[in-house]
């Protein structure tokens, strides 16, 4: 496994609300990437990351930012604030204010945030240059893209993106996908990305370090090509189903045969039956470790 | 570069592949420096770890150097390593020769003639 240094350090973070818990004895975000927060609806991704960016307050457990200001930092010192962007799903634009009033006020409220470069995002982006509408009018798609102009316009070290590609199409996204990759490269090695995501394959060629959570834990974490040497794809036979079984994370099969994730560990254990052995896409990882828990839970 | 997502080649591989090829054949000097991992990321639109796992497999083939804060530097090359990546390539052909062979039936013999007769139509 690669050593990195963490933009992010977290250590016991527990927030509970009804019967949800989240509860994270360590988190670490690696300095310098794109790391994807992976995770159904409910799982906790988008309250991790408000409590990251300090939308929400009311947790406990201790936060590290930049490998030297912790939580109270944030809130007292400008500079960590200003050092991060943070981009939620909720609107955070007043729903009477027009495209023009939003820049405006973000102009006002954000110390480094570039006028000119947030115009040439929103063309970038396709935005509608429609001054006067009001944001609130907007559709989804385009809202998304005025906040991502947002803080792609100011000058920050740390972006946190909730659910970017969601209401993107798929040109949209291939462009934020660019949009990240020029981020990254922007300050080679010092700048990063955190964002949630459940269209896993439409930002696996963006992902270089995946956290999956589910109900409210980290299940998995890693590097991406890391993770495609611990586990492996295996195919197989019908007649050879019930003996791979043993060692399959979660196994799909048909009246022709089995395919099913594995520790490329236990790979040696199916010694001796005919199986074709695949390098498994970010996707397939995660989908095999969600059914897996999801069996384990009783969820269904 | 081409990269291909399909061929079933991981993409650090081809990337390392490519490089490789490159500085073996002197296509890129010593001391040059490799694109930044992240521009390279970004250039060839894929991700910074499959980038950086390309220049760590040839940093440990002794290809490369990471220098502090600049990136990755083409290292001196001694001509054996570029004459062994050329054996290579001739025991692969032959070896495809060679099956072939097998298959239309052709013994040893008329194998090496078959060579020795190309190997003088080339020439002439």
């Amino acid at each position: 496994m690669m050593e990195f240094n963490s933009v992010i350090h977290g250590e016991n973070i527990l927030k509970k609300y009804g019967k949800f818990r989240l509860d994270i004895p360590e988190l670490d975000v690696p300095r310098g990437f794109a790391t994807a927060l992976i995770g159904e609806n409910g799982a906790g991704k988008s309250t991790l990351l408000d409590i990251i960016a300090g939308i929400r307050l009311d947790y406990k457990g201790s936060l590290r930012f930049f490998d030297r200001y912790d939580d109270k930092d944030r809130e007292n010192d400008p500079a960590v604030k200003n050092a991060i962007g943070y981009e939620g799903t909720g609107n955070y634009f007043l729903p009477m204010w027009t495209v023009k009033q939003g820049r405006e006020i973000q102009k006002l409220l954000f110390d480094s945030f570039d006028e000119d470069k947030y115009i040439e995002m929103c063309r970038y982006l396709a935005v509608p240059d429609e001054d006067n509408k009001k944001i609130s009018d907007l559709s989804d798609g385009n809202q998304m893209k005025l906040k991502l102009a947002g803080v792609l316009a100011r000058d920050t070290e740390l972006l946190l993106l909730d659910e970017p590609a969601s209401p993107l199409d798929p040109l949209m996204r291939d462009k934020l996908c660019d949009m990240i990759r020029e981020y990254l490269q922007s300050d080679e090695g010092n700048k990063s990305v955190l964002f949630s995501t459940h269209n896993i394959a439409d930002m696996e060629a963006v992902t270089d370090y995946m956290i999956l959570v589910e109900n409210g834990r980290i299940v998995e974490q890693g590097f991406v090509e890391d993770l495609k040497e611990k586990y492996v794809v295996v195919k197989g036979e019908k007649a050879d189903e019930e003996f791979a079984e043993k060692v399959l994370y979660s196994k799909s099969s048909n009246a022709y045969g089995f395919e099913g994730l594995c520790l490329a560990e236990r790979l040696d254990e199916l010694a001796g039956i005919n199986v074709k052995v695949e390098i498994p896409s970010l996707s397939q990882i995660c989908v095999a470790i969600m059914k897996q828990n999801s069996a384990l839970y009783g969820i269904r | 570069m081409i990269i291909s997502q399909m061929s079933g080649v991981p993409i650090y591989q081809q990337i390392a592949d490519n490089f490789r090829t490159d500085i073996l054949e002197g296509k890129i000097a010593e001391g040059t420096y490799l694109p930044s991992i992240r521009s390279l990321a970004r250039d060839l639109k894929i991700s910074v770890i499959t980038t950086m796992k390309a220049y760590e497999i040839l940093e440990q083939e002794g290809l490369i150097t990471a220098v502090q804060g600049k990136g990755y530097a083409v290292n001196a090359q001694d001509g054996n390593m570029l004459r062994e990546q050329h054996m290579r390539k001739v025991e692969e052909g032959l070896l495809q020769a060679i099956a072939s062979a097998r298959i239309a039936g052709l013994s040893q013999s008329e194998l090496i003639e078959t060579l020795k007769l190309l190997m003088t139509l080339q020439e002439e």
